[in-house]
């Protein structure tokens, strides 16, 4: 029921939801990037979509139930097929967790200084400075030049 | 309530507005603009911001009903496979265009002569032909002269640049053999008229904060109202008002403190756009008018046309220029604009190459398309694509059909208690043999320019940018709503000047014309004003 729904997540949910961010875009193998359950994502999503957390939640007790059932404690350390399955058999009963999950992730995820910085980008918004960018070979257009008029005349 | 009498009052204050208003006010008549949005802050413009990309998907998003900011109105399109796209502001959906700048071809005007379809327009390119010059000057275009796709034509600025994306296409095209060209854009690529010029910032799509993008708020409006014209914003207009004689009185509207008010003038212009404009003169039924304002020919809202467009991607080896660079504007083709009768349908398009887009775009586009899946590949197929992906979009000539048409939702409204316009349209035959020769032909540009892959949609169900042929011009009062000038048949006060008079849509952007034919009939009222209403 949703007035029984929590405004804000536990720190084991917090916990919780950090595998399972981390089960969406785990840390990269080999460069800088991290992966999203270290980033603090599940608090940023509190503060800037709190309109998602009875969602969240509820997606996560019926994550919660299932490891139940399957005799699961630690989220974190299971294969990452079995995070998958888990994950994926959780659409029947929370149809709408998983899209906005993803949806916040990958939009919070790329905005971060350090997935940027690690992408070799500058963690800053395009406007004041701008960027530089090649005027390009107007040779190219050379065979273009050399066509007959395109248009019909009318 | 007003009592004061302006000689002209215009509703809606975008592209054609902008252009009409500036003309005119030269004649130093009493000009009122009533816009329901607002003037912009450009320091407000997402680019300004690290969120700026997520705001391209919240309040600076293309749809109307996702925006829902308070200026915007519903709009019902959910029987439309193309959704309509707009933005209510001083400078209209200028704030949201890419600035594409592109003329239509001397044929889009005579396409009833040269190809048996749609109608011929009730005027010519070379009519219009003095207008685009002057407009390109207004506006600040960017371009190339020599364009064989072309008649001869000044383009004041030079090109934006082509960057990595325009030369691997380029090359591509030319592999093929196939027309391309830097594309006209209404783009400061350096300072003009007190513009600060471009310096690629990406996402003009969401405004550009350093204003050298050319929306009317930063071009015409500025200069319309050093000649006197007075723009009243936040004031929506409810319906235009007539007398016994078939005369505009002038126009109902709700100021920004939601009060009515009533503003009386010589003459009313309308300037709404292509779904606006419509739903303006439907929702003004009188007794001379029970079928809405201008509408004896029935026409009004008829003939609908967006440009079906087709979205073709490449995946490259090699990084490209990512976000970097007027996100819209780079080369376009126009090798398939003019009728082919080898192909299986008439008339046709052009390709408008689009630079790429940023980190969350990137993760957007994967995890709908699922080539960015979540999991332990992610990051793999996100380097795959980010920052190596670019493309092209098909920009389609959409056909006059009296069946697609805007008319009034039956229960829908906006904030002030209007009816909202409802969409009803469907693709023809020939549009959608268009996108699909569009979508192989992209893909075969994208191969022979070295993309490993290729994906495509068609049509993309948020393009609903252009909307023309509403209110269509013509000389015959039984087939069209306004005359080869812009005044109605019905109502001899009463003008129409935006996309909504298109007898055709052409395949290229319409902003310029739209533009050119507001000078050209703001240059007709000031040519008639001792018989104007005869």
């Amino acid at each position: 029921m949703a007035s029984s729904l929590p405004n804000e997540l536990s720190s084991e949910r917090l916990q919780l939801l950090a595998g399972v961010l981390d089960a969406i875009i785990p840390p990269g193998e080999g460069d800088d990037l991290p992966g999203a359950g270290e980033l603090g994502l599940g608090e940023a999503l509190q503060r800037k979509a709190p309109e998602l957390v009875p969602l969240v939640a509820e997606g996560l007790g019926a994550l919660e139930r299932e490891m139940a059932n399957r005799q699961v404690a630690d989220f974190g350390g299971l294969a990452e097929s079995d995070k998958r399955s888990l994950l994926e058999d959780l659409g029947s009963e929370q149809p709408g967790f998983l899209p906005a999950l993803l949806f916040q992730v990958y939009t919070t995820y790329y905005q971060h200084p350090r997935v940027l910085a690690a992408l070799g980008l500058e963690a800053r918004p395009p406007y004041p400075l701008g960027y530089e960018l090649e005027g390009g070979d107007l040779g190219l257009l050379d065979p273009v030049r050399k066509r007959p008029p395109l248009y019909r005349r009318t | 309530m007003s009592e004061e009498t302006v000689d002209v009052v215009i509703v809606g204050a975008g592209a054609a507005a902008a252009a009409f208003a500036y003309s005119l006010a030269e004649t130093r008549m009493k000009i009122v603009c009533l816009e329901q949005g607002d003037w912009m802050n450009p320091a407000e413009y997402p680019s300004s911001a690290s969120d700026w990309e997520l705001r391209g998907f919240g309040d600076f998003g293309l749809s109307p009903n996702g925006r829902g900011r308070p200026e915007d109105y519903p709009v019902n399109d959910a029987e439309s496979p193309i959704a309509i796209s707009n933005f209510n502001a001083v400078g209209g959906s200028t704030i949201l265009y890419a600035g594409h700048f592109p003329r239509l071809h001397p044929s889009d005007f005579r396409t009833r002569s040269l190809d048996g379809v749609g109608e011929d327009w009730p005027l010519d390119y070379a009519s219009l032909e003095a207008y685009y010059d002057d407009n390109a000057v207004m506006m600040g275009v960017a371009g190339l002269a020599g364009d064989p796709a072309y008649p001869p034509k000044k383009v004041p600025l030079p090109p934006v640049p082509l960057g990595q994306v325009g030369e691997t296409l380029g090359r591509g095209f030319n592999r093929l053999g196939w027309h391309w060209w830097p594309s006209d854009s209404a783009i400061a690529t350096v300072e003009h008229a007190g513009r600060a010029p471009c310096i690629n910032l990406g996402p003009c799509l969401t405004g550009c904060a350093q204003g050298a993008k050319g929306s009317t708020d930063v071009t015409y409006w500025p200069a319309a109202v050093r000649r006197g014209v007075e723009v009243r914003t936040r004031c929506r207009v409810r319906e235009i008002t007539v007398g016994e004689d078939d005369r505009a009185e002038g126009v109902i509207y709700y100021d920004a403190d939601g009060v009515e008010q009533h503003q009386r003038a010589e003459v009313v212009v309308v300037a709404c756009n292509g779904v606006g404009t419509p739903r303006l003169l439907l929702n003004s039924r009188s007794k001379n008018f029970p079928q809405g304002l201008a509408n004896r020919s029935g026409r009004v809202g008829h003939n609908l046309m967006f440009h079906p467009y087709a979205m073709v991607q490449g995946v490259f080896e090699e990084p490209l220029d990512g976000y970097k660079g007027p996100m819209g504007c780079c080369i376009m083709s126009q090798e398939f604009y003019e009728t082919d009768l080898q192909r299986d349908f008439v008339r046709g398009y052009s390709f408008e190459i689009t630079r790429g887009v940023g980190p969350i775009g990137t993760a957007l586009a994967g995890m709908s398309s699922g080539d960015i899946p979540w999991g332990p590949d992610h990051h793999r197929a996100y380097s795959e694509r980010f920052n190596r992906t670019m493309g092209m979009v098909a920009i389609c000539e959409d056909l006059p059909e009296l069946h697609n048409r805007v008319s009034l939702d039956p229960e829908l409204t906006d904030g002030n208690g209007i009816p909202a316009p409802k969409i009803h349209y469907r693709l023809s035959e020939n549009s959608e043999r268009m996108l699909e020769h569009a979508v192989a032909r992209g893909r075969e540009v994208l191969e022979a320019a070295g993309a490993r892959e290729t994906s495509a949609q068609a049509p993309l169900p948020f393009a609903g940018w252009h909307l023309m042929g509403t209110a269509r011009m013509g000389t015959d009062p039984e087939d069209s709503v306004v005359n080869e000038w812009g005044r109605s048949h019905d109502v001899k006060n009463l003008f129409v000047i935006d996309g909504s008079i298109f007898v055709t849509s052409g395949a290229v952007n319409p902003t310029n014309t739209i533009q050119a034919l507001a000078l050209f009939i703001a240059e007709q009222v000031k040519q008639r004003l001792a018989n104007l209403f005869d």
